[in-house]
This record gives C-alpha cells, structure tokens and sequence, in this order.
C-alpha cells in the first residue's frame, strides 16, 4: 500500500515538476500519519460504544464498532514480561497500551491499580491483593505486581497492543538519480493499517507535505479530505 | 472452571484429601462470582461500566459477609476444654455465638447466658483509695479482679440454680461424681425466677478479650461452642464460597451496591437493583429455609397426643 499512497501523494502535489518530495520526507511524514490515525481508532472505538449505549449503532455489517476492534487487535501482541529484580517486571520497548497482564500460575488478571490506591489496597482485609485477586501499579517502564510473594522469572505475560512499525519506502536509484521503489529490501515495511485507512493517509500525508513546501492550497485539501472521512464515517 | 468430574468429586483425583470437594458443587466460589460478575454485568453497554475488579470483590466478600451473618444456616462448631481460669478463648473466624453447651458423660448440656457480670478489671489502690501507678505513668493492675478470683476459686455465689446457689447452704445433700444432689423441696416453690432456673454452668462472652468466661461448675469441662463467621475462611480468597441457591442474590447486591454509590445514576435504576435484591433475598431465605414435608411430617406427628 506505501507506494500506492506515495503515487498518489505525488501527484497531488505535483505542480510544474516543483511539488516533489523525498523517500526520508515521505518516511517521516508516513510515519506521523500512520501514527494519527492509529491513535484515532481508540477516540472512535469509545465514539462507537456511545452511540450503541444511545442505541444508534447496528449489528452485523453495521456494527463498526466491531470493525474497529478488528484493526486495532492485529497490533495485539503477546510476551513474558522480564522480571527486573523482586515483585516489578520490564514492560516491551513496543507496547503502546496495556490490554491484560496475567499471573501465569493461576491465570488471574493482574489489575491495574492507581499509584494512589495501592497503599489502602494492601492495607485493606477485604481487598488486600492476593495472587487470586492480583494488582499491578505501573511505574516507568515496568509494573510492579502485588502481592510482592509474585517474583517468579515467567509469573507474568502481558497482552498489549503494540506501537505500529514505522513504514519506510525502500528504493533503489536509477543513473539520472530517480527514486525506484523496491519492496525486496531487508528494511522494507508497508503501512499496518487496512487499505481502507489509504485515503486518509494520502491526506494526512498531504497536510504534512503541503507545509513542508509551504503550499497552503495543498494542506487545505489534505485537511478538508481527511474531515470528509471522518464525517463520512460516524 | 469447569465442572468436576466424578473421579474428582469423590476421590480428590487419588489426593490427600479425599474429602476435599464432598459436597462442593453446593457452592460457588468467589472468584467465580467475580469473574461472573465483570462478564456479564459490567462492560460497555452494561448498566455497570467502569468499576474496577477491587471494588466487585469488595461488594461481593461484603455480600458473604451479609449472609453469613443472616442466612447461611451454616453453624461452625468446636470443642475445648475449659481452661483453669474458667476461659474459652473465641475462635479467630468467630463472629456471634449460637448456643454454648457443656459436653459431660456422653450429654450435651445446652448453657444458659448469665445475666450477671462475671468478670471486670481492676486497679491496685492503696489504703485511701488513691489508684496507684508505676515509673512510666501506667496504672498497676492486679492478675484478676476479686470478682474473677471469687468466679475462679468458686467463691462466687450464683442466682442460677447450681452448685453455687447459696439456696442449697446448709442443706443436706450427696455428692456424687462431682456433683452435689438435693432433695427436691415438698411443696411448690413459689416465686420462683424462671429466667435463671437452671442448674447448669452459666456463662458470659466478653468480646473484646475473646473469650467466654464461666462459672466454676466448668472448670476443665468440655464445652462446645456453636457459631457464625463471616465467611470469610481466613482471608483466604480462594477458599471463600456462597451457597448457590444465593448466588443470584450476590450479583444483586453487588449491582445494587455499584448503582447506589456511582455519582448519577438515575434514582430510578437505583430503585429498580435495590427491589431485585431484596426480592432475592427473600427468595433465597425461602429456598434456605428448606421445609420439607417430611421435616413437618416429625414435628407434626405430636399433634393429637393429649397433654394430661
């Protein structure tokens, strides 16, 4: 889908030859769109929820809700967490949201729990954290997980939704110096969001690009594009 | 969790125990109920949404709690011998006692409640009264007071009609395994005080020193001590249960605890979740109250028998 998008890009933008911009440019500009988008599918999966408890929203074909779900569960991702010394475990370099933390021995949920909350939990009798009802207050880029008898080297994985890869337009050059796009590269990587996310991602592309070149005709159709879709999609 | 299998039930698959799950498919464990609870009636589109699983487990053990206290018919007992000092130390699940008896040559001699202070504290005072205290400020105290060394000693005289009753002083009697025999009194005994007439060992619980204390009729006797707990199996979470027939019931409180105490929940759905779980309620006390034809049948049988 990356050289799709960067065709279509560039021949918006073309304009007397002027309108180009690089492979690194494209990258970095693909890069903060995927991102965008990726972060919006959280916003309009809660959108969704509102609507169905207004009861606005259908089931089926017509259930988007469950078609955002879909997306962003092919960044979920699965790992033993690395015990980083006593009862705290090293979260992975890609996670980007926490969906469950499990204790591995009796395959409870370990729950989240505020910084501010963990002192009166474990100083309750009744809700005390125990390794049927465990806790875990994230701390930096580790969690400590209660009760502190949980120490064990693969006590804990989590089931995260990961960052996306950035996406990078590989190429090789020709003799007059143009750009070839080369999908056998080692360092390769295509967008991770579905083919329906492309237009969008032409026009978030497009905005970043039409500042870059300082071309405000071409950040205003990337703009009004991308609030057309997300009109179009509530 | 899945269902035992019968290998399971009744042999505990070859463990120690064996006994471990006879009658467990009686009850839902906590966990279960927790679980349960967070699936089905708490998510997005639930009338309960974003509760924490502490705060489910925190109504559901004070659910348990609840029932244990008023409806479980579910009545711990256990057997210790009175210590020197007339004392039974509580158990550490007690909550309220049910009935205390003594357990004497094969018989369960249920104990009367004495309507009497049976123990206090004390302070050393000397000859003009003044309270005496030590170097650090503290007050001194004796071992026991005179009343619980009167009680102790059997010095202390009882309204009830035992052994210590100072009604039988200066009667002739005979004393027999321990006990003292009287002739009964010719005539009728008017006057009579119904509410202590009885020749057991009395006794009184003081709470918070955990203990039940007796007269000195107990002394190194057996006593069995009926009662309730809380339930709550010694922290333990993972051994804390709820008899199904009040399972529906839980998830009712917890809804209902959840609804009542969530800033704008309409009053009307706080009404509605506080109507179904007394409804429960009600409905499970019945289905605990278990009356049974049969059970009638033997209470029902002395009807018809003249009383002369």
């Amino acid at each position: 889908m990356i050289n799709s998008v960067r065709n279509t890009v560039l021949s918006v933008i073309n304009k007397n030859n002027y309108g180009y911009i690089s492979p690194s440019d494209f990258n970095l500009f693909a890069k903060q769109a995927q991102l965008d988008i990726f972060e919006d599918y959280f916003y309009k999966i809660n959108y969704q929820v509102n609507k169905e408890n207004a009861r606005q929203s259908g089931t089926g074909l017509s259930d988007i809700r469950k078609q955002y779900d879909e997306v962003v569960s092919t960044f979920s991702s699965t790992a033993a967490l690395v015990n980083a010394g006593t009862n705290s475990y090293t979260l992975p370099a890609d996670y980007y949201l926490l969906n469950v933390v499990q204790y591995n021995t009796t395959g409870s949920e370990i729950e989240k729990i505020a910084e501010s909350k963990i002192r009166n939990l474990t100083a309750s009798t009744l809700m005390a954290p125990t390794t049927a009802f465990p806790l875990y207050v994230h701390r930096g880029n580790a969690i400590d997980v209660y009760p502190t008898t949980i120490i064990g080297a693969s006590d804990v994985n989590a089931f995260y939704i990961r960052h996306p890869l950035d996406p990078k337009w590989t190429y090789f050059t020709l003799a007059d110096g143009a750009p070839v796009f080369d999908e056998t590269a080692a360092d390769y990587q295509d967008f991770e969001l579905p083919m329906s996310d492309e237009p969008t991602l032409v026009a978030k592309i497009l905005e970043y690009a039409g500042i870059s070149i300082r071309e405000g005709d071409v950040y205003t159709f990337g703009n009004t594009e991308e609030q057309q879709e997300t009109v179009s999609e509530k | 969790m899945a269902y035992l299998t019968q290998y399971q039930y009744y042999a505990n698959d070859g463990a120690s125990p064996e006994d471990a799950n006879w009658g467990s498919y009686q009850y839902t464990s906590l966990a279960d109920i927790v679980n349960n609870f967070m699936l089905i009636y708490a998510g997005n589109n639930e009338l309960v949404n974003n509760i924490n699983r502490y705060q489910v487990l925190f109504y559901a053990k004070r659910a348990v709690q609840e029932l244990n206290y008023d409806a479980f018919k579910e009545i711990k007992a256990l057997e210790l011998s009175v210590d020197d000092q007339l004392r039974f130390v509580l158990p550490s699940d007690y909550v309220n006692w049910v009935r205390v008896s003594m357990y004497s040559n094969g018989v369960i001699f249920p104990l009367t409640e004495n309507i009497q202070l049976n123990t206090a504290r004390a302070y050393l005072q000397d000859a003009s009264g003044r309270i005496l205290f030590d170097e650090a400020g503290n007050i001194l105290q004796p071992e026991f007071s005179n009343l619980d060394w009167a009680r102790i000693t059997g010095q202390q005289k009882s309204i009830y009609l035992n052994e210590n009753n100072p009604m039988f002083d200066g009667q002739e009697g005979w004393s027999y395994d321990g006990a003292w025999f009287f002739e009964y009194g010719i005539g009728a005994r008017y006057g009579l005080n119904t509410e202590t007439a009885n020749a057991n060992p009395t006794f009184r619980i003081d709470k918070k020193a955990g203990v039940i204390n007796f007269s000195s009729g107990m002394q190194n006797r057996l006593c069995l001590l009926e009662y309730v707990t809380d339930g709550m199996e010694g922290g333990d979470a993972s051994m804390i249960s709820v008899n199904k027939l009040f399972e529906e019931y839980v998830y009712a409180y917890i809804k209902y605890s959840i609804l009542s105490n969530k800033l704008g929940t309409q009053e009307y759905i706080v009404n509605r979740s506080r109507k179904e779980k007394t409804a429960l309620w009600r409905n499970a006390k019945i289905r605990m109250s278990n009356i049974h034809p049969g059970r009638l049948l033997m209470n029902m049988r002395g009807q018809d028998k003249w009383l002369k």
